[in-house]
This record gives C-alpha cells, structure tokens and sequence, in this order.
C-alpha cells in the first residue's frame, strides 16, 4: 500500500468530567506515511497520549475523522479495530504492560497466537524478534526475572510481533534510566529503519531527537513542527 | 495461547491465593453436594428400605399409609382371595403391636411386637438361628428377635422367654406366653436402641387375647412376575374395591408429600443459601482479580485482543476456580454427609437402614449444573467491567497512578 498509513483530519477529542467537559485535543490534522518516525513532545496533560490513543484506534475523537489505510475508522465495527490494532498496529507502553504470567518468549508468541500464526511461523517469528531486541537469552524468563530496560526490549518485540506497518510507542523510556533509555531509543530507531513508521511520545529529548519529524503540543493542539 | 491456558497461568501465578480460592468454592461447593443428597436422601433411602422388605404392593383397610389407619377386618379371606389373583405372587398378612417381657434384671421391657402368616418369603433377613417357618411345628412357638434384644437378652437360638402381648391398650391383665428364639434377625425398620420381636399370627393372637380377631395391620403383598406392582394394584382394586393397595413409589410420594417435607424445603433453602454464598464469593473473586487487572486487559485490548477473547479468558478463570474448588467438593461434601448422617441417623426412632444424605447421579447432575450455571452467573459482572472498561482512559490512568 502506497498512501498514508494513517490521515487524521479535525480531530477533537472532549472527555466529559464532573466539573465539565475537558478538550482534551483540539482539531488535529496529521498525516503518516510509510517510514516516518515522528515524535511528540509538549507539556504533560497537553493532548500527546490522547493524539496517540486516537491514532492508535483505541479511542475515537468526539469530532474529526481518521483513516488508517483509506478504512474510515469511525465506520468500523469494535472488533474490525481490534483486527487493526492486532495486524496494523504495535503499541509499546511506558509501563510495559507484559502478562507477567507469561515467559518473555510467551509474552512475544502472544499476539502472534491471536492473529493466526501457525505454531512454526510464531516460533519462527518470536526467535528471531528476541534475538533482534537481544534478549534471546532471557526467553524463558518472566517479566518479575528482567530489569526495566529489557522489559521495555520485549515489549518492543511483541509490539512487532504481527508486522505492524505503525508502531506507536507512549512514553517508552518513561521510567527507564538515561543509559537504558539510549539502547530503547537505538532500538525504536532500528525498527524505524527497518520500515516500521514509529511515533513516540516523550518528553525525552534524546528520543525525540532520533525522530525526522517532531512536532509540539500544547493544549491539546499541534503548535509547530520540526522535520 | 488458548484462553483455557492463558486463564490457567493467570491463576497459578498466585498459587496462594488461587489455592484459598479453590478453597472457599470447594467449601460451598461441598455444602451445596451435601444439601442436594439432603433433599432427596430420605426419600430414596425410605425407597430402598421398602424394597428392600422384597414386597412391592401394600394393602390397607384405607387410604391412610400402613399402621396409620383402621386394620383390614377379614384377612385370612382377603389374603386368600389376593392369593388367588394372577397378578399376585404372594400376601403376608403383618399386624404390629406393643408386647412387654422381663430382662434378665427382671425389668420390664417393652418391645415391638410383630406377628405375619408364616410363609416362605418374610420381610427380614435372618442372622443367625432359623426363621420362623423353619420352627413352627415346635413345642413353644418360635420368636425372631433383632440384634439389639439378642444383646440385650444375651438370647441365643433355643433359648426360651416370655412375651406379655399389650395389645390395643391392654394393660398387664393377659397372661404371658413361651416362646422359644428361632434366631436373629436384621428387621428393615430397626431403629437403634429399640426392641423388636416377630412370631407368627396365629401365636401373635394368642398372646394378644385376640384368637377371635382377624384383622391385621397390612397386607404385604409381591406381586406376579409380568404384573410388576401397578398390575397387582389394578387387580387388587378390581377384586376387592374395599381394600387400598399402594405400590412402593406410591408410599414414598405419599410419604414425600408429608413426612419428608419438611427435610426437602430445609434442605431446598440452605441449598439456595449456599448457591448465593458461592455466587457471592466467585464473583467477587472474579472481580478483585479483573480490578486489580484493568492495566493488563487494556493492553490486551489495545493490543488487538477483541472484547470476546477477554471475556473467554474470565469464563476460563471462572470454569477453573469452579472446576477446581467443585471437584474437591466431591470427596469433602461426602465425608462430610456421612459424618452428618451418622449424627441425624442418632435420633430416636430413626430406622438404622434410614439415611438422610444419599448419593445419587441425579444428585451430582445437578450439582455440577448448578455449579456451573453460578459459576457462569458470577463471572458475569467481572466480564462487564472487563468489556466495558474504556482502553485509552485505563491506560491513561494505570500510568497517572
């Protein structure tokens, strides 16, 4: 597919509160192309997390519309966006979020499983993404067994664990230290090269300066772009 | 990963916790195993104890259950005529009375006095010595006796001794009469503790005054291989319109309706009771579990997990916590029931054949039906909170706290 992965037009998400409504992101418009990586940085509560949520199709906007791959998102049905987060999409989050029941190995193989992969197709799959985050020693670890950065090296591997054409990433270094943070943003980048468009939402300044494009938030709207 | 396994590792990951889970379903699991034996245990117990007497129709003057109504006057002609029916096999007429006798520290005692035709089928087993057929052509007529006046006697086949019949409230004004013990018998209706004797009808009447009388109690009758006991009932109310024959199932819906009422509805409430208690529990197990994994659903869910693979996790967890706790209910609710019925089975007058918790595959059907359909109800509210549970606000939230 040749177009923009996703094309955000107008959007404006609103979160209804007690004390009244919060706009929490003002008509947005954002275009991603195949290979991108952009970074979004602004102040905490200006509307990043929420833009990316939104992109991401785990939330809709109140108003504005949203394409990923020319598929009207707002047109399809919970789980037609399930199926995109599943094949189209790699969420990496600050905390993780690993099924700490499950080895590294079965953290990665997990979403593979959901999509359909054959057994030798995921065993495939999940060795070779260990050893391209270079945890393939730590396989059969838990998550309680690793420290924060390879964690964060799993969560990357099983956020490209279906071949994702995006990968969205929130936070990703948020509670990582600087030495740490530097390999997660080596990595990113790499996935980056490797063709995945990447998004990342940081307040990071090294991690955003690996993106080409970085654009600012404040108050729920873009206020500039640097590419 | 199938959501059975998903779900499996989600509850060893705290074995703990999931061992005091499986702990507390196991618990009312075992309550609602044993409330479920409660509810029909007497009534099949008392349905064994009536075929077990190896009759299948009874015969009364009315429609009152045996022993509870006016006698069937006439009863050698009446026993006669059933005889004499094809659809019957075979008719011991039975009369019971009170008879008193002295122990051997020259108390009185008073026992339960039985006399029936003598005829080859009786409705007892004999455990030791000879029936009374075997010794109705002796000197002194023969007498059975159960366990416990054997014991209490320290009587033994041959031994003679005296019966003073106290029949229709007569008082100490007849004379006593010899009997010699034919043997031992274990009497279906025995209850612990209670003294019980049978002769034939002929010596029952002697030692009663009553060699006049013709009248008995009931009429037990087997009936004729092919007729099975509804054939024998039609043909006994086609012959004698008068008489009221009742088959075995008849008396225990009859007995069912009256007696074991009350041990039905008892047992039907704690069983409800116990069914909430469950529900309560699972669902707030459940529900803990899913709180304290909202984070964990949300990336599932933003990973590409759909509502229905979450849900089909719970109902895992949930078949698992139940399966788990209601298997190990199995062997505690019997072991506790036995423990149970051996307590009920003390109260006076309960027949020692008698028993209140009986296991049947009725029983465990509907247990593990009920079990599952909680198990299924309960894990509803957590699945709500589950598929409701807004992805990017958990996400968002999971990260502020």
């Amino acid at each position: 597919m040749s177009g923009p992965i996703v094309e955000a037009r107008g959007l404006t998400r609103i979160f209804p509160m007690p004390a009244g409504p919060v706009t929490a992101l003002r008509d947005v418009s954002l275009r991603v192309d195949p290979g991108d990586y952009i970074a979004i940085e602004g102040p905490s509560g200006c509307g990043k997390s929420t833009l990316l949520h939104l992109l991401g199709c785990v939330d809709g906007p109140t108003s504005g519309r949203l394409w990923f791959d020319g598929k009207d998102v707002a047109a399809l049905s919970d789980s037609q966006r399930s199926r995109i987060r599943l094949n189209g999409i790699g969420f990496v989050f600050q905390r993780f979020f690993l099924l700490p029941m499950l080895t590294a190995w079965e953290n990665v193989e997990l979403p593979q499983g959901e999509a359909g992969a054959s057994r030798a197709e995921r065993r495939h799959r999940t060795a070779e993404l260990l050893e391209y985050v270079g945890l393939a020693d730590r396989a059969h670890h838990r998550p309680s067994q690793l420290s924060g950065g390879e964690m964060q090296r799993v969560a990357i591997a099983r956020a490209l664990a279906n071949r994702p054409r995006l990968l969205l990433a929130d936070e990703p270094t948020g509670e990582l230290d600087e030495e740490t943070s530097a390999q997660i943003g080596e990595l990113l980048s790499r996935a980056n090269a490797d063709g995945n468009a990447l998004i990342v939402v940081t307040h990071d300044p090294s991690l955003a300066a690996r993106a080409r494009r970085r654009l600012s938030m404040r108050g729920g709207s873009i206020t500039g772009t640097t590419t | 990963m199938t959501p059975l396994a998903l779900a499996w590792r989600g509850i060893v990951r705290q074995p703990a916790r999931a061992a005091l889970a499986v702990l507390g379903v196991a618990t009312v699991s075992a309550l609602l195993f044993d409330m479920l034996m409660l509810s029909q245990g007497l009534f099949i117990s008392f349905g064994h104890l009536l075929e077990e007497t190896g009759f299948d129709v009874r015969v009364t003057a009315t429609k009152a259950l045996p022993m509870l109504g006016p006698r069937v006057r006439g009863a050698e002609k009446a026993s006669r005529e059933l005889s004499s029916l094809p659809e019957v096999a075979s008719v011991l007429p039975m009369r019971i009375e009170w008879a008193s006798m002295a122990t051997n520290d020259d108390e009185e005692l008073d026992v339960i006095f039985i006399g029936v035709q003598s005829a080859p089928e009786q409705p007892w087993t004999i455990l030791e010595g000879d029936g009374l057929m075997d010794r109705v052509g002796d000197a002194q007529p023969p007498v059975l006796l159960n366990a416990y006046l054997a014991e209490v006697l320290d009587a033994d086949p041959g031994d003679t001794l005296s019966l003073r019949g106290r029949c229709d409230g007569a008082g100490n004004a007849l004379p006593t009469t010899e009997f010699r013990v034919a043997g031992v018998a274990d009497f279906p209706y025995d209850s612990s503790g209670t003294p019980r004797v049978a002769v034939t009808l002929q010596a029952f009447r002697h030692t009663c005054g009553l060699d006049a009388e013709d009248a008995v109690d009931v009429l037990l009758v087997t009936s004729a291989p092919g007729a099975g006991p509804d054939g024998a009932v039609a043909a006994i109310r086609a012959a004698r319109p008068d008489l009221h024959p009742l088959t075995n199932r008849q008396i225990m819906n009859r007995v069912q309706q009256t007696e074991f009422s009350y041990f039905r509805q008892i047992a039907f409430v704690l069983a409800s009771i116990t069914l909430f208690f469950a529900f309560l529990l699972i669902a707030t197990l459940l529900a803990v579990s899913v709180n304290q994994r909202f984070g964990e659903i949300a990336a599932l869910r933003a990973l590409g997990f759909t509502r229905w693979r979450i849900v089909a996790n719970l109902f895992c967890e949930s078949a698992l916590l139940v399966g788990a706790g209601g298997l190990l209910a199995l062997p505690a609710g019997g072991l506790l029931a036995l423990w149970l019925d051996g307590i009920l089975r003390q109260m006076p007058g309960i027949p020692t054949h008698l028993h209140f918790f009986v296991f049947e595959p009725r029983a465990l059907l509907l247990y593990l039906g009920l079990l599952a359909l909680t198990g299924l109800l309960a894990a509803l509210y957590p699945i709500h909170l589950a598929i409701r549970l807004p992805i990017a606000a958990t996400l968002r939230n999971e990260v502020v706290s």
